[in-house]
């Protein structure tokens, strides 16, 4: 029985898929706002990944045009040491990006994993869990970040992206459980169960799709809180000067440029303010259509 | 009343307990930090012509624990401190208990956020109600972009923006300390108004910064108490339309208290960035400084009363929610 419905079974999962894609496809079209977003988030994609491959390793100084206002030249003007403002911002959306994904990947895996195992197994584990997960919540993460950045110097963007995404499962956890737990009420769940279906294919097929959207809007958040927070630590000037982030330019801008009082420096200011906005903008409104995306009954016209 | 003792004392038992994790944590940091600035202080003593004892001891002075006793030793001892409100001497600031730095620096942080926070708490619920019922108007429309853009702002941005628009371009407000030193200190008129302009830049962004999150939470609730079945009974009873509003209003702020005490949290770790960048002394503050100057006593005590007033701020809220929501008042079990 199970030997025919195996080869059945895949090219129906493929052709699942595709019409999957052809959705999403679908749901973005639908506004130009979120085709906006879209196009914004690929730009960032390819700035990280091309940007520094184009770019020198070391950027060249001009002792002559130090701290310049924005110019043809230099569009967003120089920094102190006389570099291109506009190079240093595609140099830094590397470290930046991918330390949000790498706390993305992490705050999604561990804090689903955690919710649904919260929110199916409950009794024991479940109450340890969720202390736990309150404790984290309730610890204010960037002053624990500051202190820990005097024992760790998150040279590197994983180790970054790691300690953030660690910090960061409890909103996801608490999420998921809270879905799990009404999910498993619901008729479909009892039904699967009825049919005896293994807990695995529980989970699988039947809990985590219809939790997606959920899980998928709590990744963009975690990726705009990871853009933050990094950034924001860089700014603060705990950590070492030489990594390439848009918080050390921004620290430099504000704290040895003096950017807010001389307007010189404006460019050097605001180019990564820029930047995070931008990229901001670009989750917010590819957001907005994941509810569309996953939810089957908002597809269909 | 019980019910809300027995509530408190769970709180109580459970702040303790996390009090005691963020202790631990602060303790394993302090202990484990590169280069080891104990061991330097006490060799640099003893060559000085300490004898080794006493400059044991001033280093325990110093960070709460004696340089080379074994883990769990220094670990009782430090906690021993914590205990007795010791939490060692400032090493920036030579001569000052860590605690009486931060006894100082306290009022500028919780001031500030406590004025910021309820002067965004009311604004937002009213401007929050005003986008649920005029929710498909264009005017409940850009309350709620407003609301979303500025919750999406990260206050560091936020709080720079509002710098360079109106200390450097149109520069009509102090962005820099708490006051101006041309004015003598005490109750006079010069002193407290400089006192007050230098407040507002921060309190403003401590207020737009978590105003977002308010208009959105009010709108959100206002709108599905709309759909209960109650408010449509009271209108087809013929009810006047203010007492209808009071009944909305009344049900659809209970969520939002327990909100406050998150924004509170979040506003408390948010004070590092503000009071970095309008350079107010705050624990925020002290927090960076303690890192920067390497005065790991003044950073540990720091971070411990940020959390403490975390959880203190949850713990007010939990049991005010307890006190206003009737439901939950008389609900034999509490979540």
């Amino acid at each position: 029985m199970s030997a025919t419905l195996i080869p059945e079974a895949a090219p129906a999962a493929s052709a699942m898929r595709r019409n999957f894609w052809n959705g999403v496809w679908r749901v973005m079209k639908r506004k130009p706002s979120r085709m906006a977003g879209v196009v914004i988030i690929a730009g960032f994609i390819v700035m990280a990944v091309i940007g520094p491959i184009l770019l020198p390793e070391h950027l060249p100084g001009n002792a002559s045009a130090i701290t310049q206002p924005p110019s043809w030249d230099h569009w967003f003007g120089t920094d102190p040491q006389g570099r291109d403002v506009t190079s240093l911002v595609i140099k830094g959306s590397r470290y930046v990006l991918l330390t949000a994904l790498v706390t993305a990947i992490i705050t999604v895996v561990a804090g689903t994993a955690i919710g649904l195992f919260s929110g199916f197994k409950r009794g024991r584990w479940d109450t340890v869990l969720m202390r736990l997960t309150d404790m984290k919540l309730t610890i204010p993460g960037l002053p624990l970040l500051l202190v820990l950045a005097t024992v760790w110097k998150f040279g590197n963007p994983l180790q970054m992206g790691l300690v953030l995404g660690l910090l960061g499962w409890g909103g996801v956890a608490r999420a998921v459980r809270s879905q799990t737990l009404s999910l498993r009420e619901r008729g479909f769940i009892e039904a699967a169960r009825g049919l005896g279906l293994s807990t695995t294919h529980i989970i699988g097929r039947e809990l985590l799709p219809s939790m997606a959207p959920y899980i998928a809007m709590n990744m963009l958040i975690a990726v705009t809180g990871a853009v933050y927070s990094q950034v924001g630590l860089f700014f603060l000037g705990v950590l070492p000067y030489e990594s390439d982030n848009w918080g050390v330019m921004l620290n430099l801008a504000v704290f040895q440029a003096g950017a807010m009082i001389t307007p010189n420096a404006l460019g050097y200011l605001l180019a990564p303010l820029l930047a995070i906005l931008l990229l901001t903008l670009g989750i917010v409104l590819v957001v907005d259509a994941m509810d569309e995306i996953f939810n089957p009954r908002l597809r269909e016209e | 009343m019980a019910l809300i003792a027995r509530r408190l004392a769970g709180h109580l038992a459970r702040g303790f307990v996390m009090i005691l994790v963020v202790a631990t944590i602060s303790f394993f940091i302090i202990n484990n930090i590169p280069g080891d600035p104990m061991a330097a202080r006490y060799e640099k003593l003893v060559e000085q012509g300490m004898s080794p004892e006493a400059a044991a001891q001033a280093v325990k002075v110093l960070y709460g624990f004696l340089p080379d006793g074994t883990l769990w030793q220094q670990y009782t001892d430090y906690m021993t401190g914590l205990l007795h409100l010791d939490l060692g001497m400032s090493v920036s600031r030579p001569g000052t208990p860590v605690l009486d730095v931060l006894t100082d620096a306290a009022k500028w942080t919780v001031l500030p956020v406590l004025v910021g926070t309820l002067l965004s708490f009311l604004v937002g619920i009213v401007l929050g109600v005003y986008a649920a019922i005029k929710r498909t108007g264009k005017l409940g429309d850009a309350l709620a972009i407003s609301g979303s853009l500025l919750h999406g702002i990260p206050q560091y941005v936020l709080a720079m923006l509002l710098v360079v628009i109106f200390a450097t371009l149109i520069p009509i407000l102090p962005a820099d300390g708490t006051v101006d030193i041309l004015f003598e200190p005490g109750f006079n008129a010069g002193y407290l108004g400089s006192l007050a302009e230098h407040a507002v830049l921060p309190v403003v962004t401590y207020a737009l910064s978590a105003y977002g999150g308010w208009i959105l939470a009010m709108k959100s609730s206002v709108v599905t108490v709309l759909g209960d079945d109650f408010i449509l009974a009271a209108e087809l009873r013929g009810m006047k339309r203010s007492i209808v509003f009071r009944y909305i209003a009344r049900n659809a702020i209970l969520p939002l208290f327990t909100m406050l005490a998150l924004s509170l949290g979040l506003l408390l770790g948010g004070a590092v960035f503000i009071e970095k960048i309008f350079n107010y002394p705050g624990l925020g503050w002290l927090l960076i400084s303690g890192v920067q100057d390497r005065d790991y006593g003044l950073m540990g005590g720091a971070f411990l009363l940020i959390t403490v007033g975390t959880i203190i701020a949850n713990i007010v809220a939990d049991l005010f929610y307890t006190v206003i929501d009737p439901r939950v008042r008389s609900g034999e079990e509490g979540s």
